[in-house]
């Protein structure tokens, strides 16, 4: 065998593996890069137009409304069991860290859920693989229409907004641990788009395996 | 360039070239879910940067090489990750790896080679760089390529031919 025949059977052996996450899936949390790249030099500016639309969206009567807004009540967040039997979270705001923490939990899913930087200090890190964290927890960003205050705004783009979601698969955590969710959501009100998609909300989320506890987990 | 075309061209060289960094990154690391853990925080880079990284000669030798720097990256913040109120911030693909294994005893052979050996591999067999590009992604010169792939030839030769000549029958 010369070295051009040994150099493709060593390539020909990794024929058979094959990237497993869709494009959508590294555009998506691309997008959510170049959010967070153009956050220090948007946040003065943001800050003013989330005031300003505060202020505005308090005094907008809302049942002056045009046409019905199917996202116009959303939840800050939701979680739905799935036939596969994992639960999918879906967070657009975190309101009630707590409640959600509860609801995991009457899912299955022991879980410590608090804002980024307000991690419960008793909760004990769980010492698993990335490969085992990755098999429990796969969070992605999604960019959806934002629920939309009072009648329609004079603005030529789409109010949108970023959205987390998670899917956690309970049937591949071991047996006493847990995970720990802490979010932020920094930009979270609708910002027009005519720039496009990239110019979005700020979210982030950080996501970890821990040692359930009645302490940690509840 | 538009927000639309551009999503496409990203789309194509995701699709073109995904498989190829993914195996290069594999056989420079030697660990799957790594590899694709990775890869896929390597190409989120490159959406992030498409503007800059379509302009690149060799798009995909800038994801492999930025895949191997986040792996050293990694690493560091594994060490981090050690006090216990820090949570982690694994990177997460969609789905398992779910494709049929490399045959051990080539990946063996593989992950015996030094570090810069399989770097030089990676680039030279799996991207199918020339010696000049595969020298200017590693930063060291092309003469130390050609001796490092001379080297890593011969290495996976000793490992693997007198196992391979065992299976084959008089």
């Amino acid at each position: 065998m010369n070295d051009d025949e040994l150099t493709t059977m060593v390539c020909q052996s990794f024929t058979g593996v094959h990237t497993t996450t869709p494009v959508e899936q590294i555009a998506s949390r691309g997008r959510a890069v170049r959010a967070r790249r153009r956050i220090p030099a948007l946040a003065g500016a943001l800050a003013v137009v989330a005031a300003a639309a505060l202020a505005t969206t308090s005094l907008l009567p809302g049942t002056h409304r045009a046409s019905p807004q199917p996202n116009a009540q959303l939840a800050a967040w939701t979680v739905t069991r799935q036939a596969d039997g994992s639960i999918r979270v879906t967070i657009r705001e975190l309101r009630n860290p707590a409640g959600l923490q509860s609801k995991l939990r009457a899912d299955g899913v022991p879980a410590s859920v608090t804002l980024t930087g307000q991690q419960n200090p008793s909760c004990r890190r769980y010492p698993g693989s990335p490969g085992l964290l990755r098999r429990v927890i796969s969070p992605s960003f999604e960019v959806l229409p934002a629920p939309r205050q009072g009648p329609p705004a004079n603005t030529p783009g789409e109010a949108l907004s970023l959205v987390v979601v998670l899917l956690i698969h309970p049937s591949a955590l071991p047996s006493g641990i847990g995970v720990q969710l802490a979010t932020t959501f920094t930009m979270q009100l609708p910002i027009d788009s005519n720039g496009g998609v990239s110019k979005v909300a700020h979210g982030d989320v950080e996501h970890g395996l821990v040692y359930a506890s009645p302490r940690c987990t509840g | 360039m538009a927000v639309g075309t551009q999503r496409l061209d990203f789309a194509e060289f995701y699709r073109r070239s995904a498989d190829d960094c993914l195996r290069a990154v594999l056989v420079s690391v030697g660990d799957r879910d790594r590899a694709q853990d990775l890869v896929d925080e390597a190409f989120t880079r490159a959406f992030a940067s498409w503007r800059t990284v379509s302009r690149h000669p060799a798009p995909p030798a800038w994801v492999v090489r930025t895949a191997l720097n986040a792996n050293i990256s990694w690493w560091r913040r594994l060490r981090r990750e050690v006090p216990v109120a820090e949570p982690g911030m694994a990177a997460a693909p969609a789905a398992a790896a779910t494709d049929s294994p490399v045959d051990p005893m080539i990946m063996a052979a593989l992950m015996r080679l030094p570090a810069r050996q399989r770097q030089v591999v990676a680039l030279r067999l799996f991207l199918d760089l020339d010696t000049a590009r595969t020298a200017e992604v590693l930063g060291i010169a092309p003469s130390t390529v050609k001796a490092h792939l001379a080297r890593a030839i011969a290495s996976l030769r000793d490992d693997l031919m007198p196992e391979r000549q065992q299976e084959t029958p008089s």
